[in-house]
């Protein structure tokens, strides 16, 4: 049986929709985390779930139970808030501790047991040496991680975390995102996770939800996220550098399908593969073309390639980054590994792997995103 | 150095100027009866304690500072047990989108002097002239609407999100505020605790008109009593006068530490 369902979830905030008719269900033990820009409602999800906010319409499921109308402290969820929210007067052991010693769990702990269990949490999480210390005289980055250890202290139905790593650095991050999941497998929780940075989502999660505008764009594992995004949204949201977008026509010329970018500098045709599915992005016209930087190859012999000026170079420890422009402030990356040796302004011929070739319906214009 | 001489001149001058008019009752409460009046003012003379007792006596000031008493802590916890969950409820719910909070703080809106007569004659009406009662419900309505004011302050500094942590820990709201909002609240409340009191004892117009006898009467209005027919009696007012503001001095030295705290709380962003 599912762990956790959600039902036609609708919220509105006055009179803006947060989130518009979302289901899904999370298995027992499964990690899954809510990918989206700020105010996409991921938060409104989640605080759904724990029942802070009541959604207009829809049903949360816990176990198979209805508990939408139950009071948030019956529903026995764990949360981490992204602004912390620890209690300011009590220590750090006795934040962690808080939720052991509530009236509603159904055995007391011994003060052995309750030492034992946030020195461990407190340990993985490496907040271990600041037991003592009251939540003001920590940085962000251990604040956050005391609120992550007051929430996986205890075995509850489900996690609820909010964006609980944004405030760590990037070391740190890596770091504490490792020893989460370490955490997560340990205790068999099953975790709704919410984060902007599809990163974390990609490394933590078996699965991953895609929200855009309280909407669901996509659901999948992280790598049919990756390798097959539904739709432009998903592959622009999800992939550094991001996945190159070109607006163009599908024709057919003779037996092949071709892909072509009206007032280009130079003429941009591209061959797509025959099973290319283009019945369902609305057959030949107008489609939009996806293809990631790391696809792109610098290809001297190809037959196919086009040769396109460098408009800009980057070069990072293991790649470089080139940029083309393709007029009208359309810009497409490549991104190869080692150091080019190239220079702004040099004509490149860029050669397009008809098999990493990605093709979209319009959802948006190009810039929002 | 120049700066800090400046500066340590510019805090004498004024710490002198608002301990003058108490330093200047302390020199004539302790001052022979024909010196007070003099002119020029005597500085140097014989202190005399006689004024002390006499006051005492005379303007029965046991039972005034009892009555004073009574009535500040009377009143303030009257105002406590309304202020708290009334700022509670407009700070977190928002309740009557802040109209209510408005028509509150606008009972402040009118001096004093303007609604004392029909204080004065709706209380005879029930019968609260004279009672400890009438002083504490005149004291209250005066600081409900500050108190509710500055609490509402300190609650909106508290994130609401602490509560729904809390309640996902497992607790219940009653729980949570004992837990957790009311440690949070103890310089506020020492705040407002130490405002009520030392409004209650320092107001006089209320005190004096709705009491006539010493039964109900407050210290700060018995004073009035040593403005005779024959004149002023300076030395046995300033004599009383000075006892009658000690209690509130200790009190408010030793509250110091929570009333700083309480008036900074929040100032800085943690």
């Amino acid at each position: 049986m599912d762990k956790l369902q959600l039902q036609g979830i609708t919220k509105h905030y006055g009179r803006t929709l947060a989130v518009d008719d979302v289901s899904f269900a999370c298995t027992r033990g499964e990690f899954f985390s809510i990918l989206g820009a700020s105010g996409a409602g991921k938060s409104t999800l989640l605080k759904s779930v724990a029942g802070i906010v009541q959604p207009d319409r829809g049903r949360v499921l816990i176990d198979g139970h209805d508990v939408t109308k139950r009071p948030i402290q019956d529903r026995n969820v764990a949360m981490a808030f992204e602004n912390y929210s620890l209690y300011p007067q009590m220590k750090v052991y006795e934040n962690i501790a808080f939720p052991l010693r509530a009236p509603t769990r159904p055995r007391r702990l011994s003060p052995t047991e309750e030492r034992a269990k946030v020195t461990h949490v407190a340990t993985i999480l490496g907040i271990e040496p600041y037991l003592d210390r009251l939540p003001g005289q920590l940085s962000g980055g251990q604040r956050q991680r005391v609120s992550l250890a007051r929430a996986m202290v205890r075995e509850p139905n489900v996690f609820l975390l909010d964006e609980p790593l944004a405030h760590l650095d990037a070391k740190l991050k890596f770091q504490t995102r490792t020893r989460l999941k370490q955490l997560a497998v340990e205790i068999g929780a099953t975790t709704l996770y919410v984060t902007h940075d599809f990163r974390e989502a990609l490394s933590l999660s078996d699965r991953i939800l895609i929200l855009r505008q309280g909407r669901i764009e996509q659901i999948g594992t992280p790598k049919e996220i990756y390798h097959a995004p539904a739709t432009d949204f998903v592959a622009a949201l999800v992939g550094d550098p991001p996945m190159n977008l070109i607006d163009g026509r599908v024709a057919r010329a003779g037996d092949r399908l071709r892909f072509e970018v009206e007032d280009a500098p130079v003429p941009i045709v591209i061959d797509l593969p025959e099973n290319a599915a283009i019945d369902r992005i609305g057959g030949e016209g107008t489609v939009r073309l996806g293809c990631r930087p790391g696809d792109l190859r610098i290809a001297p012999d190809d037959r196919g390639a086009i040769r396109l000026p460098i408009y800009a170079i980057e070069h990072s420890a293991e790649a470089s980054l080139l940029s083309f422009s393709l007029g009208h402030d359309r810009i497409i990356q490549a991104q190869v590994p080692g150091r080019i040796d190239a220079r702004a302004g040099e004509p490149v011929p860029i050669g397009f792997a008809a098999d990493r070739l990605f093709l979209f319906r319009k959802s948006f214009e190009l810039g929002e995103v | 150095m120049a700066r800090n001489l400046l500066f340590w001149v510019g805090i004498v001058l004024l710490v002198g100027a608002c301990l003058f008019p108490i330093l200047w009752m302390l020199n004539l409460s302790l001052k022979p009866n024909e010196l007070a009046q003099a002119v020029p003012p005597a500085f140097f003379f014989e202190p005399t304690f006689e004024h002390y007792p006499t006051a005492w006596r005379s303007a029965n000031l046991g039972p005034l500072l009892l009555n004073s008493v009574i009535v500040a802590v009377g009143s303030t916890i009257l105002v406590l047990l309304v202020s708290v969950p009334a700022a509670y409820s407009f700070a977190r719910y928002e309740t009557s989108r802040g109209h209510l909070l408005f028509m509150i703080l606008s009972t402040r809106m009118m001096p004093a002097a303007a609604i004392v007569v029909p204080y004065y004659l709706i209380f005879r009406q029930f019968g609260l002239l004279n009672t400890h009662m009438g002083v504490i419900l005149a004291h209250a309505f005066f600081n409900f609407s500050f108190c509710t004011f500055v609490l509402y302050g300190f609650f909106k500094e508290i994130d609401p999100n602490i509560e729904y942590s809390a309640m996902i820990d497992g607790y219940s709201r009653p729980q949570i505020f004992r837990k957790i909002i009311f440690p949070l609240l103890k310089p506020p409340i020492a705040v407002v605790t130490s405002f009520s009191l030392m409004f209650s004892w320092n107001e006089f117009l209320f005190a004096f008109v709705l009491t006539r006898t010493d039964a109900s009467r407050t210290v700060t209005a018995g004073i009035e009593q040593f403005w005779t027919m024959t004149g002023i009696q300076w030395g046995p007012m300033s004599a009383a006068a000075l006892i009658a503001i000690a209690p509130m001095l200790v009190f408010s030295i030793y509250l110091q530490k929570y009333i700083v705290r309480g008036l900074t709380f929040g100032a800085v962003k943690r």
